[in-house]
């Protein structure tokens, strides 16, 4: 019965929104149940997705073992791991609910989602990129201008391609067609539906590395967006949030963050995305004393 | 362009994968559409009030309704119903087995219809209570004599479970489509989706036909 | 339960209530055109599978069994993602940037194809439903085989295939709900564009379900109304309600 309980976590449910959440204890649940529970994506490539073999893995599993790792030192005893599949419908609602200790997945870290969760340090920087076909010779965003640019519905690609529009950055207006999900955007930029699709520019190099003809594909275009992704944790528990965000200042500190970075996002890296000045920046200024 | 056909046997397993989740939800959604049909079919003729008014107003609302919508619908209620998030696969079986019985009540109401009074009254007769004759008597017959629209409407279903595709179950459209996003051999390989499809469905309506030219002859 | 409150108000806070009435309006449109293309392509069909001619006869039925024996979304998906591939470059940039509204027309060619299939075998079974003698009684009144169908056959069988035509033309309307899937902004599309920024699913979606409701009473009613326009007093009663 647990199990299918869990099985059922794995999607769905995204309307929880505890107004009032009462503070909680996650330490204390993960050392009393012994399970250290964590949602991950799938198809989120390499965030989280299931390779060749069909394992599930990614950067941010990666990242959820060491502090699997951290916690057992903490709490003195072993602890299971399971991992999770979310959802960007789900992740929010699993956590709200204590269905899942943390999201380690590739969610952007926004005031609005605040209301109902916490985050913790940012672990990734990316923004609203364009994908398009190389042959067709765009060398900026605003050569697309009056073209039909694809972007997954309610995502915050979306939202900027809007916003360029009405800024009058496209001109004339760029026609955006939207979709349920990425693969169907894929398709339509392979097949000629569309000129461009906008996406996280890691989720971009993520599809483009999985295609077969991913030479005939290009990312173009500074960074349309500020996408900082951080890992989702619950709303309140200060103590829980300050373990992961010092597990996460250590990773930065002493190269463990780094090796995995290179690992999955380096030149021979499953998707390579090489690190943004603003990017290094960032992870050095968030490395707080310890 | 030119064809390449290999895109389907290299990914065959993966495609027969999705082909048995079809499966797999067809035939919850059939036999789970039909037991209920059968109930909210008999509810449609009773005498009750209470009964008959739900049943009525269930069928029709239901038959206004694009299943997709249904799907959706579904997708976000249960979890707040249950209190607990569930997977694609249960809450598309549900809305199917829910969405299907409004059609399936309807063939089943015609077929207990086509049951002479005589014949029920000749069950009641013999001393049998409602639930006894409807159960050995009545239903068996409605569903002998309803066999082909009950196989129609089963390949409607079979079609249909493609629907399950929009809230991200890889049944067997969805993983043609994960090839594709991979493979980008989008012409081939909805042509051999539409083709599986067609092969079903057409000997399924031919199986149909056949049954229903018997039941002329006899 | 989960924690879920309610927030039915969304629906009327700008913008999302013109949303979902712009897919209202996309959806009375595509549903519209997808009906009239759809009938004409289906009495035409409908007609072929009757005549004596066998090669017609064996193009309309293959015809009604491809489109009725493959999934609407696959044939959708077909339609948008795989024909492109198949035209060549210049045309397929043209096809593709240039028809405003590409995505709306696309849906309009699948779902009209698919459905002529349906109507077509309603409009057969109506032909069929007709005597031979009125067949003969027309032509022996010096009508060709052509004027036959055109003045006595057709008028006759399409009186008897509207309560039928009513239930396919709801199918159709409830049908233009999977135009979402290739982005077109209907009123499921919308639905769901508000649950992606509001994260109200369940009021929008049932919002959405109330509207196809209407649309349904809609859709019965004018056909209704069409049915006692064409009514010949006295020679077709309608059997039961059709919903």
């Amino acid at each position: 019965m647990k199990k299918i309980s869990l099985l059922s976590a794995m999607f769905m449910a995204f309307f929880v929104f505890t107004s009032n959440a009462m503070a909680v204890d996650t330490l204390e649940k993960i050392s009393d149940s012994g399970t250290f529970i964590v949602g991950a994506r799938d198809g989120a490539i390499p965030f989280g997705f299931h390779n060749d073999q069909n394992e599930h893995v990614g950067f941010s599993l990666d990242i959820a073992k060491e502090f699997h790792k951290a916690l057992e030192e903490k709490l003195g005893k072993t602890l299971e791991l399971k991992t999770i599949v979310v959802n960007p419908k789900t992740r929010i609602p699993l956590v709200a609910n204590g269905n899942v200790h943390i999201v380690t997945g590739s969610a952007t870290h926004t005031i609005p989602r605040e209301d109902t969760v916490d985050f913790s340090l940012t672990f990734f920087l990316t923004g609203s990129q364009l994908l398009v076909k190389k042959d067709k010779g765009f060398a900026s965003v605003k050569d697309l201008s009056g073209k039909k640019i694809g972007a997954a519905q309610g995502s915050t690609n979306e939202k900027t391609i809007r916003k360029l529009n009405e800024s009058g950055y496209f001109n004339p207006e760029a026609k955006l067609v939207i979709y349920q999900e990425h693969t169907q955007g894929m398709l339509a930029l392979n097949n000629g539906i569309i000129e461009a699709y906008c996406g996280d520019g890691s989720h971009l190099a993520g599809m483009k590395s999985k295609a077969k003809n991913a030479d005939d594909y290009i990312i173009i275009g500074e960074m349309l967006s500020y996408d900082p992704y951080a890992f989702i944790l619950p709303e309140n528990d200060s103590n829980f949030r300050d373990f992961i965000n010092e597990q996460l200042i250590r990773m930065f500190v002493d190269g463990r963050y780094m090796k995995y970075y290179d690992k999955w996002f380096g030149a021979n890296g499953v998707v390579p995305f090489p690190m943004t000045d603003d990017f290094r920046t960032l992870i050095k200024l968030q490395s707080w004393p310890l | 362009m030119s064809f390449e056909w290999q895109v389907i046997t290299n990914n065959f397993s993966f495609l027969m994968g999705g082909l048995l989740t079809t499966f797999q939800l067809a035939i919850i959604a059939i036999s789970g559409g039909l037991a209920l049909g059968i109930l909210v079919g008999m509810a449609r003729l009773s005498s009750i009030k209470p009964i008959y008014y739900p049943a009525t107003l269930f069928v029709n609302l239901m038959r206004t309704q694009p299943l997709i919508l249904v799907i959706f619908w579904f997708y976000f209620l249960i979890p707040i119903v249950l209190g607990n998030p569930i997977d694609a696969f249960t809450s598309a079986a549900i809305a199917f087995i829910i969405f299907e019985a409004s059609y399936f009540a309807e063939i089943i109401r015609a077929g207990i219809q086509s049951i002479s009074k005589g014949q029920v009254e000749a069950a009641y007769s013999t001393g049998f209570t409602y639930w006894q004759a409807m159960r050995y008597f009545i239903i068996p017959q409605a569903l002998k004599n309803m066999l082909p629209s009950l196989i129609t409407q089963g390949v409607v279903v079979f079609q249909d479970t493609s629907l399950a595709y929009v809230i991200g179950l890889r049944e067997f459209l969805r993983s043609a489509n994960v090839v594709d996003a991979r493979e980008m051999r989008s012409v081939e390989l909805y042509l051999f989706v539409g083709f599986v499809y067609f092969m079903i469905c057409f000997s399924m309506s031919r199986i149909c036909k056949r049954m229903e030219l018997k039941k002329g002859a006899a | 339960m989960l924690n879920y409150d309610f927030k039915w108000s969304i629906l009327w806070e700008e913008p999302y209530g013109g949303w979902i009435l712009e897919g209202v309006a996309t959806t009375l449109k595509l549903g519209a055109l997808c009906c009239l293309f759809s009938f004409i392509l289906g009495v035409i069909i409908g007609t072929l599978r009757i005549t004596n001619y066998k090669p017609l006869r064996i193009f309309a039925e293959a015809y009604t069994e491809f489109f009725r024996d493959i999934p609407l979304l696959v044939q959708l998906f077909f339609w948008y993602f795989a024909v492109p591939s198949l035209m060549p470059e210049t045309m397929r940039v043209w096809v593709y940037q240039e028809i405003p509204n590409f995505e709306f027309w696309v849906v309009v060619v699948g779902l009209s194809l698919y459905s002529s299939s349906r109507m077509a075998e309603q409009i057969r079974a109506g032909i069929n439903s007709i005597s031979p003698d009125q067949f003969n009684a027309a032509l022996s009144t010096g009508f060709s085989h052509y004027q036959a169908y055109r003045y006595v056959i057709i008028p006759l069988a399409v009186r008897l295939v509207i309560p039928p035509l009513t239930t396919e033309t709801l199918t159709v309307f409830k049908n233009t709900a999977l135009a979402m899937t290739v982005g077109v902004l209907e009123t499921t599309f919308m639905s769901q564009q508000v649950e992606a920024y509001t994260f109200h699913g369940l009021e929008a979606t049932t919002a959405a379900c109330v509207i196809y409701m209407i649309i349904t009473l809609i859709v019965v009613g004018t056909m209704n109304w069409i049915e006692k326009m064409l009514a010949v007093p006295g020679l077709i009663i309608r059997k039961g309600a059709n919903s």
